[in-house]
């Protein structure tokens, strides 16, 4: 690595404690450094915390043990240098989807008329122009999404957090979706760290992936995976499929465990 | 199952804290209870109110106490709980076979439908006078008015309880060789029972509101006859040791209320979910 | 037209009922007049203006009473989802009184406040404080977690987030709670004025049934019973269009 990681998560663990039964460990001293405009992937079966991992990014989590760096500075609470867009959009549901773009302009204290046109070519960018008055629950699921997504890369956060974001999809649109990201991140280029459980997703859309395992969470191996992603039938590239299998094999044997747990 | 592991954060000083916070937090919530009390028994004694306005606590827990041992506690007690639970048990049983009436027949749907939307939001107390003109002052009239308010909150639960039963359940009892009758009785109602509780609870507390108003403008034994016998005289002592008993009745069977549902609808998720206030 | 008419055809038939049930003196006609002499009564006591007067204080108690729970109930609830110091001293109080038929609290309102307007309104202040703060408090409560994380993440500081968020989400909640609100108002206040009272609905029903003018206080439950209906209908209309965006189509 030649330039200094953006983000540095040093040594975390983190205890999930239930509101009834036993607490859990579910992170144990996760390490790992995030470059800037890179995009990568945490990877792993579900209860692993990789989710937990990405709040206490987000600063939505208290870091109890280990640091959590951001631009060198350590995370004590969220901040629009972080952006995050949920697996259930979390947007809200009485305002439009311009109100909602607004919401963000509007708290960093950006004047009306620049934060009106700002909030416009976002919901342009995403593909929701005509949609900007209607509320959330006249929208599709993958238009939920969208205008979630605009909400978020319209107060331009340096860090974008991304929660299985295309989980709540069907997998059509999740398709779409996913080459829509490929083509906005490219056009506006941010570090990305984006939680999914679904390995071809992980390949597709990031340069690195980090395989975490099954409770406690730890980061198994990180596999490296940029390679030119433009080929039209990449789903059949030779290095994708590789790739795929790879970590396909790494992932198998944590859900396997991770659903032995579960069902003892 | 997970794996639980006890981190080496969780030291003794660590556990003695989080037991003390727990201490503090439990005492709390008694605390605003026992002020309440402290300050009405102190407001009382302090003369800021004459003792018409306010009689002590003190007071009020004696006259409760003389009312058990002369025996009027338990007469009272006994009958405005007996119209009460009768007035709600009819709704009960009436307001479910009503609203699996109008949710499978259509005819009973059409009679009943304009009747129940009209009927639910109206101030039915309205009626007691009417009540009286048609049936007297005494235990059939009180009853009567308490299940002309408390009905329809069950009619009206009981009729959304069965549309919103999912209609791949029902299919998949058909599909495994249920009839009618078994249809009913182990698929829909079981999977409306949530909706129907929620409409009992309701119906339960307005059982025991018009129970009071009936006893109070009737007359005769029973709490809400006795504090307007103990108002007249300008007996204040004995209208707020009322208000003590009725208020205890009627936190004694909410609560047995809220523990029936729990154990009905242990299969429920909300039976796993944090008891709530 | 045809439909709204077949589908309350059930009530027609029921006056229709009434009214021969009570010419035909299938039953007694004191315990029953017919409909017509109702609604002949009604328009002779809305022309004495009768109705009118005891209209307006009833509705003027009602007004009070639902006004002062709405607004209190309401910083009650959030403030007890909100803030876990205030939870602790209220949620108690609020589990003890909850259970109270309010019923019982008209002598003491009346030691309190006599028999006018302010022993109405405190008692129903008292009662319907409890459905609304329960509304306030559960909806307020229920506020997603993710939401308020995206309100933070965007720059909303803590009360930021209560007022973008926490509270549009508690409405629809609030709402059915001040709804079961308004029905309780109804029946409080009719109580009420039917135990102690010198004028109201509650009061004109009585004073008629003691008078024996029986066609008239007919007119006058029937008029109460349909103030408390389209009161419920008006308020539905209004919770329609706050919460417009809950089910656009």
């Amino acid at each position: 690595m030649q330039e200094p990681a953006q983000i540095v998560v040093d040594n975390i663990s983190h205890l999930y404690r239930p509101p009834r039964g036993r607490e859990v460990l579910a992170l144990d001293a996760v390490s790992l450094e995030v470059r800037q405009s890179e995009f990568i992937a945490l990877l792993g079966p579900s209860g692993c915390g990789k989710s937990t991992l990405l709040y206490l990014i987000g600063g939505f989590l208290p870091v109890e043990k280990g640091e959590i760096r951001v631009d060198g500075k350590a995370v004590a609470g969220p901040g629009p240098d972080r952006g995050i867009v949920f697996q259930h959009f979390a947007l809200f549901p009485w305002k439009t989807v311009r109100g909602n773009v607004l919401y963000g302009l509007e708290r960093q204290g950006m004047a009306k008329a620049e934060r009106e046109k700002r909030a416009m070519d976002y919901i342009e960018l995403v593909g929701l122009h005509g949609f900007e008055d209607s509320y959330p629950s006249q929208l599709s699921g993958g238009m939920k999404q969208r205008a979630a997504i605009a909400r978020t890369l319209a107060f331009d956060p340096k860090i974008l957090l991304m929660d299985e974001p295309f989980g709540a999809l069907d997998a059509q649109t999740r398709g779409l979706m996913q080459m829509e990201l490929l083509r906005i991140w490219q056009r506006t280029p941010k570090t990305v760290i984006f939680v999914t459980h679904d390995v071809q997703e992980a390949v597709l859309l990031s340069d690195r992936v980090a395989v975490m395992s099954a409770r406690p969470g730890r980061i198994k191996t990180i596999v490296d995976t940029k390679f030119d992603k433009n080929d039209p039938d990449i789903f059949k590239n030779k290095t994708f499929v590789e790739k795929v299998d790879e970590i396909w094999n790494l992932v198998k044997d944590e859900a396997i465990k991770a659903q032995g747990k579960r069902s003892a | 199952m997970s794996i639980e592991v006890q981190t080496p954060r969780d030291g003794v000083p660590e556990i003695l804290g989080r037991l003390a916070w727990t201490l503090i937090w439990g005492f709390a919530r008694v605390f605003s209870i026992v002020a309440l009390l402290a300050a009405w028994e102190i407001l009382a004694r302090s003369h800021t109110f004459t003792p018409f306005q306010l009689p002590a606590l003190s007071a009020v827990l004696e006259r409760i106490w003389s009312d058990a041992e002369s025996g009027d506690l338990a007469i009272n007690t006994a009958l405005t709980l007996y119209r009460a639970m009768a007035g709600f048990l009819i709704s009960a049983v009436g307001g479910v076979v009503v609203g699996m009436a109008m949710s499978r027949n259509a005819a009973a749907n059409w009679f009943f439908d304009p009747i129940v939307s009209v009927g639910f939001p109206m101030p039915k107390i309205a009626f007691l006078p009417v009540v009286i003109l048609w049936l007297g002052v005494y235990d059939t009239a009180k009853i009567t008015i308490i299940v002309v308010d408390a009905i329809f909150p069950v009619i009206a639960a009981t009729v959304i309880a069965i549309q919103g039963v999912e209609r791949e359940l029902i299919w998949s009892a058909r599909n495994m060789g249920a009839n009618n009758r078994q249809l009913l009785h182990q698929v829909i109602l079981p999977a409306a029972l949530p909706q129907i509780m929620t409409g009992l609870q309701v119906a339960l507390p307005l059982s025991l509101i018009v129970a009071v108003v009936a006893e109070m403008l009737m007359g005769g034994y029973g709490l809400g006859g006795a504090m307007m016998q103990a108002s007249r005289f300008a007996n204040s002592t004995s209208v707020f040791a009322g208000i003590v008993e009725i208020a205890v009745i009627g936190y004694v069977l909410i609560k047995a209320m809220a523990i029936i549902r729990r154990r009905l609808l242990i299969w429920h998720p909300e039976a796993n979910a944090p008891a709530t206030a | 037209m045809t439909k709204t008419l077949i589908r309350y055809l059930p009530l027609l038939i029921l006056a229709l009922v009434w009214e021969m049930a009570a010419r035909f003196e299938w039953v007694s006609t004191t315990a029953l007049p017919p409909l017509t002499d109702v609604v002949r009564a009604w328009v002779e006591l809305l022309l004495d203006g009768e109705l009118l007067r005891n209209s307006a204080s009833s509705l003027y108690r009602i007004g009070g009473g639902l006004g002062l729970s709405i607004v209190i109930g309401t910083v009650l609830g959030i403030g007890m989802a909100w803030w876990k110091p205030v939870n602790v001293l209220l949620a108690p109080i609020v589990e003890v009184f909850y259970p109270v038929p309010k019923s019982a609290l008209i002598p003491v309102t009346v030691i309190w406040l006599g028999y006018g307007d302010g022993s109405k309104i405190l008692l129903i202040f008292l009662g319907c404080m409890v459905p609304v703060t329960i509304g306030a408090f559960n909806g307020a409560r229920a506020s997603e977690q993710v939401m308020v994380w995206s309100a933070r993440s965007m720059g909303a500081g803590k009360l930021r987030v209560l007022w973008d968020v926490v509270i549009p989400g508690a409405m629809p909640e609030l709402l059915n709670g001040i709804r079961t609100a308004l029905a309780l108002s109804f029946i409080l206040l009719v109580s009420s004025e039917l135990v102690v009272a010198q004028k109201g609905f509650g009061f004109l029903i009585g004073s008629l049934g003691a008078g024996g003018s029986y066609d008239a206080m007919y007119a006058v439950v029937l008029t109460v019973a349909f103030l408390g209906f389209a009161a419920d209908r008006a308020y539905l209309e209004i919770v329609r269009r706050t919460l417009a965006w809950r089910s656009v189509t």
